[in-house]
């Protein structure tokens, strides 16, 4: 069981294949179980780490199976953070736009991940891995 | 990600199942409906009820089924939109271009 009080570190190597994306969710809705998040508040968390995992496995790796993604959770009493980093050299995350065409089929993933998220940051690493920083605050409880 | 068939009314109904989240799913989902429309089927409701979650790309799977079943003449519908999904569609303004019910009667007398 989580200590509420104290912080907790996971990590987690996954291939860069779609199957694996539940994993990241399970440990999440596992271990954000025992801290006074709120379901949605883990919902919200789960969707945004399942879109940098896409994109990391998609854009990063390139789908190449023996090309791993890289996922470190943070659990604190007031929030969880989420490290994903990839082999991929990033993409232009300050010129992005989100669609305007409703009906497009594509491009979603950010906004997701920015409107689910309290921080969101994309940078290089020196060693050429790409890293998305996720954060989550969790609402104390009433 | 499983797909399943039934008919009720003249309406064709796909329960998915699992996790809706592209690669061999958009291939599948697409057979389903291109299938259904070859059929003549042009009344489709999708159930999502027993769908644990989708992506980005799973919902580039729905909108790609969507407009392939407009483009031919015919609607589809949404079922059972959980309340983590339906906050997807939200952000993501898709709740503006899906009609969804929680009701299975309603969503097939909406056809009618």
């Amino acid at each position: 069981m989580t200590d509420p009080a104290q912080s907790q570190h996971v990590e987690l190597r996954i291939p860069s294949q779609l199957l694996y994306l539940g994993v990241p969710d399970a440990i999440l809705m596992e271990l954000a179980g025992d801290l006074p998040a709120s379901q949605k508040e883990i919902d919200e968390l789960s969707t945004s780490v399942i879109e940098a995992c896409t994109n990391a496995m998609e854009h990063g790796n390139g789908m190449e199976a023996d090309r791993f993604v890289e996922i470190h959770f943070e659990f604190s009493p007031d929030r969880i953070d989420v490290t994903v980093l990839d082999n991929g050299c990033g993409f232009d995350h300050e010129g992005w736009r989100p669609p305007t065409d409703l009906l497009r089929e594509r491009g979603r993933g950010i906004t997701i991940m920015r409107e689910f998220t309290d921080e969101l940051l994309f940078d290089l690493l020196p060693d050429g891995r790409f890293r998305v920083r996720l954060r989550k605050n969790i609402a104390p409880a009433d | 990600m499983k797909i399943k068939e039934r008919k009720r009314d003249g309406v064709a109904i796909l329960e998915l199942g699992g996790k809706l989240m592209g690669g061999p799913d958009a291939i599948a989902f697409g057979d389903t409906l291109k299938t259904l429309i070859h059929e003549g089927s042009l009344n489709i409701i999708v159930d999502l009820g027993k769908v644990s979650w989708v992506n980005s790309t799973g919902l580039g799977i729905l909108i790609s089924g969507y407009s392939t079943v407009k483009k031919n003449g015919g609607e589809l519908k949404l079922l059972n939109v959980s309340d983590r999904i339906e906050s997807i569609f939200m952000v993501s303004k898709l709740h503006t271009v899906f009609v969804s019910f929680s009701d299975e009667d309603e969503a097939v007398q909406s056809f009618a």
